[in-house]
């Protein structure tokens, strides 16, 4: 196995493992994320909070468990959407062209200028405020899928562009094959390189857009943990100083993007 | 006598090389206020910034000292308050001049107040002198003698003073010629206020000598806190006016002498049930908020104690009731310290009608207690204290789910929709009167947060507080005021509609090289003082960015 | 010669047109979310009831939104932009004041950041090396995975100016693009028969990679500007930069209706426009 495949495989193995644990957090951890030890704030790692508490006493290695679920499999899911939304229209408005692709450029414009903040605030103001947490983190990341899709989509406009008069295309277009079945198999699977990069580019985009929404109070509500709000207090850096292991969700995120990085190359490969 | 010469050589010396030797007259202070000063005019401020600033420039006829919490004289070297509490006159210091040089006469005095007062401006500041209807009477037999004549009694009448900066009749300058230590030399809208020393200054020190000791004051709008904290380490201000607790900690770890803790402050932080009749909630909710028993299960089921211990990191105490102790006049002393007890709760609540069946609480009609309790987002210790308020109620089997929003969708659920179930907030308290909190405690008030804007009183214990709060603002001598709003707060402890969670302090930062601070608990906690702070020799061209 | 002025003065038509929607979209939104028409002053006893309702009186002046547009296009005509209900202070002074800040942030961010991300991305396909290409995917990582938050503060820690912390938001997101787009244009035919004949690695990088990749990276010069742009705003709010992104954010938080128009009206303008000049380039190039 070359060490690049090594590399890939460690990097994928990891990640399912993260995801599994926050999968199965509840076996994992004994403690629950919102049970505070009051008389250890702040404590550092030990062999009964393996990655200390936070300053509220709550184990952090619990927390960072429910926390990867939360951001793992709604992240992605975000990503996924905004994605599927740039695929489609960019790939219908590289190819087609003329008014349909002005259409879609001026919208995308348009929506990038908008301070969408108002649009979650509007949303959040419409939830009930005794939804559930899982039900209004759900459902603002599903929004933010929604409305995240416009840089996406301006890339996957200009790759379609290039596809546009590939001799491929030129001999699909001459043969007589509908436009449609151009697009969908034809342009969509060689943009399917452009598509992962940004899914895959997307996901700790929509961790941190998480993290700073959790600041406006539209994030994840208390006590349910995600890596967003578990990164809140790093903004002061003399509290990573004091408190060293609170650096620990940050450094697990960053590992789990490089991880995603890595792997995109083998995915590519396969495409 | 060489041993005697010795000492004396090293007493003149620890003399000569101490800060307070060392420091000098001159130099630029460097501190950042928290927001941008929305006016420069005296009469139209509403904002703490803008109100920070006015405390540095503006002068006043007489002056609440924040150290002795005494009035003392400033522009009006003495004062006359008619018994009847409408009419005040005062004497007023000869020969001073404002920043640009105008003179200073009872000409100017009588123009601010008529603008103060006028219902056109709108002013914030002439607010607070609004007792009944009817104009303001304002004469001025002489230049230095000026009466004020008010349409009905104000409660505390010289005190409000403090709060009006007097402009100038005839001055081009307008707003900006002003009595203060300082004038605002140069305005960056966002960035920064350079105050500099106003030569026609009045005050002088003991010594005879021209106050301000300092040149200038160079002030950054720092929104961010942490920056500043930041800042204030690599030596780029000299003092942080108010800290947070978490920050404090950390500086006092780093290095003990400047982290300065001014002791328990005039805020509190508290929490209300709604209890708006029109309110879009459940009948059964309503029910449970309007129960006196179930507010005070609430108080009595959340722990003070590990509030301040863990959110505040110690710097803070368990609040009694509306007023803190560091209220010296106003504070009720006969008030019971609140006392963390589930036992107490879960008695109250069963009292009430609640069952705790199965880990959960239930009313009477088998509904599960659950609320959710609404506070402002952005603020990390507010929201911690959120937390821990649903953690603590957990224990009696009552569900909280917190929330938080930003600040203009609180204020519209708390002031115009009402849908809410409880709210989290804090109490600032600029002003050690209790007159100037009337629309909290008239059950008409606006500001009567659990059931605002009252036609007449909902029960009998708000209307024997209107009835009080009226009474003490026209009673002739403080000592009877005393009595009447300690009654207040006593009804207001048995009734619990703020249930009242901790006091904090007032937590400074000051750098090494600011001499003569005395951090206080009123605004301006760390520079209060600023017309007789200096800096050391080594920090006389102020701080270098 | 006619038809080019029509075109562009199609194109500027459209350009007014769309930044006027964007602007009364953006009013709309404002309108329409909570907490609009709210002020906190109303929650200061100190204040007598007659104040507050004149407080609420002038947060009610902007009720009808058809008619508030209206008049303010009225007044933009003759170049008055109204006044920031936050700020009390001409809106047009605000922005000139700021924008030139908010303007050099952002270009000299945009400039770093393609100039890192172009030699990362050119180095990693010049020398191809696992080792290189493993080193500069984890520093990319890293700073992708960075809270802006956390981007803005360290800048502050070390002193680093705002367009620093800007290039340090957007330079993992170029970086990847662009050494992906290499790596697919390194493995089209044409590069591999040009790399066969003996063809220098400049030369295939300047006359075969090159027209392959700009139309993509062009493209990209007007969303890296929208990006950035988009990372000004809480960048500067955070660090405290007097430019219009600190502007924006505290209209935002302060629900002030006519500033935050006025800067959706500039935003879409810089964004559709930068975008529009990108793909007029890409059009040149090709």
């Amino acid at each position: 196995m070359s060490p690049a495949r090594l590399l890939r495989t460690t990097c994928g193995t990891f990640l399912c493992a993260v995801f599994l644990a926050g999968l199965f957090a509840g076996g994992v951890t004994h403690y629950s994320y919102a049970t505070q030890f009051r008389e250890a704030p702040n404590a550092a790692p030990s062999p009964t909070h393996l990655f200390g508490t936070d300053s509220l006493g709550r184990d952090l290695f619990t927390r960072v468990l429910y926390g990867t679920r939360v951001s793992l499999l709604l992240a992605p899911a975000a990503a996924f959407l905004s994605t599927i939304i740039a695929g489609v229209f960019g790939a219908f408005a590289g190819f087609v062209g003329g008014w349909f692709e002005a259409a879609v450029l001026a919208v995308a414009d348009l929506s990038m200028a908008l301070p969408l903040l108002f649009v979650l605030l509007a949303l959040r103001a419409m939830l009930p405020l005794d939804i559930d947490p899982v039900v209004s983190v759900a459902a603002t990341f599903i929004l933010l899928g929604l409305l995240g899709w416009q840089a996406s989509l301006r890339v996957v406009w200009a790759a379609s562009k290039n596809l546009r008069d590939s001799d491929f295309l030129l001999l699909a277009r001459a043969t007589g094959c509908p436009r449609s079945r151009i697009i969908l198999r034809h342009v969509l699977p060689n943009l399917r390189p452009v598509l992962l990069a940004q899914f895959w580019i997307s996901i700790p985009l929509y961790v941190l857009t998480e993290a700073t929404l959790s600041m406006l109070g539209l994030g994840v509500m208390e006590p349910l943990p995600s890596w967003g709000n578990l990164l809140r207090g790093l903004e002061d850096f003399s509290v990573v100083h004091a408190n060293p292991w609170r650096a620990l969700p940050l450094v697990l995120l960053v590992v789990v993007v490089i991880c995603f990085q890595l792997i995109l190359p083998a995915q590519e490969e396969i495409a | 006598m060489i041993a005697r010469s010795f000492w004396g050589f090293l007493l003149f010396a620890f003399a000569a090389f101490s800060p307070a030797a060392q420091a000098q007259s001159g130099g630029e202070l460097h501190f950042c206020l928290h927001g941008e000063p929305k006016t420069f005019n005296p009469i139209l401020v509403d904002d703490e910034a803008a109100e920070q600033i006015r405390y540095l420039t503006g002068g006043v006829l007489i002056r609440l000292n924040r150290q002795t919490q005494a009035l003392e004289p400033a522009l009006a070297t003495s004062w006359d308050t008619s018994r009847d509490r409408r009419t005040i006159t005062l004497h007023l210091r000869k020969g001073l001049r404002f920043s640009d040089g105008t003179p200073f006469t009872s000409e100017d005095v009588a123009y601010t107040v008529k603008l103060m007062m006028d219902p056109q401006t709108h002013s914030p500041t002439g607010d607070a002198f609004r007792s009944g209807d009817g104009a303001v009477d304002v004469k001025t037999p002489s230049p230095d003698v000026v009466t004020i004549t008010f349409p009905a009694p104000i409660a505390g009448l010289d005190r409000l003073f403090d709060q009006v900066a007097i402009m100038s009749a005839h001055s081009p300058k307008k707003e900006m010629a002003v009595l203060g230590p300082f004038f605002v030399a140069e305005y960056k809208a966002g960035s920064s206020v350079l105050l500099k020393k106003n030569p026609n200054y009045w005050k002088r020190d003991a010594q005879g000598n021209p106050l301000p000791y300092l040149d200038s004051i160079h002030i950054d709008i720092q929104r961010n806190r942490d920056i500043e904290l930041v800042r204030f380490r690599k030596g780029e201000l000299q003092l942080i006016n108010r800290l947070d607790a978490e920050q404090f900690e950390r500086l006092r770890h780093d290095d003990p002498a400047v982290a300065r803790n001014a002791g328990t402050g005039l805020d509190a932080e508290e929490l209300w049930f709604n209890e708006v009749p029109s309110a879009p909630l459940p009948e059964y909710k309503k029910t449970w908020f309007h129960t006196t028993e179930f507010r005070r299960a609430i108080s009595a089921a959340i722990n003070r104690d590990d509030l301040c211990r863990i959110v505040y990191s110690g710097y803070a105490k368990p609040a009694y009731g509306p007023v803190s102790p560091a209220n010296r006049f106003w504070f009720n002393s006969a008030l019971e310290k609140p006392t963390y007890d589930p036992k107490l709760a879960l008695a109250l609540l069963t009292h009430a009608g609640f069952r705790h069946e199965n880990e959960t609480m239930k009313d009477a009609a088998g509904n599960r207690v659950e609320f959710n309790l609404v506070t402002n987002s952005g603020n990390a210790t507010r929201e911690k204290m959120a937390v821990m308020i649903q953690q603590d109620l957990s224990q009696l089997g009552i569900k909280v789910n917190v929330v938080t929003l930003d600040f203009p969708s609180l204020i519209e659920r708390m002031t115009r929709t009402f849908d809410y179930d409880a709210c989290l907030l804090g109490l600032v308290n600029t002003d050690l009167d209790p007159d100037s909190q009337m629309t909290v405690w008239l059950s008409s008030g606006e500001n009567h947060q659990w059931n605002p804007n009252q036609k007449t009183p909902a029960t009998t214990w708000e209307g024997e507080i209107d009835k009080l709060m009226r009474e003490q603002a026209s009673a002739p001598t403080d000592k009877e005021r005393k009595a009447k709003f300690d009654r207040v707060q006593q009804i207001v402890a048995e009734q619990a509609p703020f249930i009242y969670l901790i006091n904090k302090d007032v937590l400074v930062a000051v750098s090494s090289s600011v001499v003569g601070t005395a951090p206080v608990v009123l605004s301006p906690q760390a520079f209060w003082n600023a017309e007789t702070l200096r800096l050391n020799a080594g920090a006389a061209l102020g701080a270098q960015k | 010669m006619r038809h080019r002025i029509y075109q562009v003065g199609r194109r500027l038509a459209l350009l007014l047109l769309l930044t006027l929607l964007g602007g009364l979209l953006g009013a709309t939104l404002v309108r329409l979310a909570p907490g609009y028409g709210v002020d906190e002053r109303e929650l200061d006893p100190r204040l007598s009831q007659q104040t507050i309702e004149s407080i609420r009186a002038s947060n009610r002046a902007h009720s009808s939104l058809l008619v508030y547009y209206a008049r303010f296009l009225q007044g933009a005509a003759h170049g008055d932009f109204g006044d920031s209900q936050w700020l009390q202070r001409p809106i047009a002074s605000l922005i000139r004041e700021r924008l030139p800040v908010t303007l050099r942030s952002v270009l000299l961010g945009t400039l770093l950041a393609w100039l890192a991300a172009l030699a990362a991305a050119l180095a990693v396909s010049i020398f191809p090396n696992w080792a290189l290409d493993l080193s500069s995917t984890v520093m990319s990582g890293i700073l992708i995975a960075l809270p802006v938050a956390v981007v803005a503060m360290l800048a502050v820690y070390i002193g680093a100016p705002v367009p620093v912390a800007i290039a340090a938001v957007l330079v993992p997101k170029l970086f990847r693009y662009v050494r992906n787009l290499l790596a697919h244009a390194n493995a089209q035919p044409h590069v591999l028969a040009a790399q066969a004949r003996g063809v220098g690695r400049p030369r295939i990088l300047s006359h075969h990679i090159a027209p392959c990749v700009s139309p993509a990276l062009l493209a990209l010069v007007g969303v890296s500007l929208s990006m950035a742009f988009g990372a000004a705003i809480p960048i500067e709010a955070l660090c405290d930069s007097p430019g219009i992104g600190q502007l924006a954010w505290q209209a935002a938080l302060n629900r002030d209706l006519p500033l935050i128009m006025n800067l959706t009206l500039l935003t879409t303008l810089i964004t559709v426009a930068a975008n529009w000049l990108a793909n007029f380039s890409n059009r040149r190039v090709m």
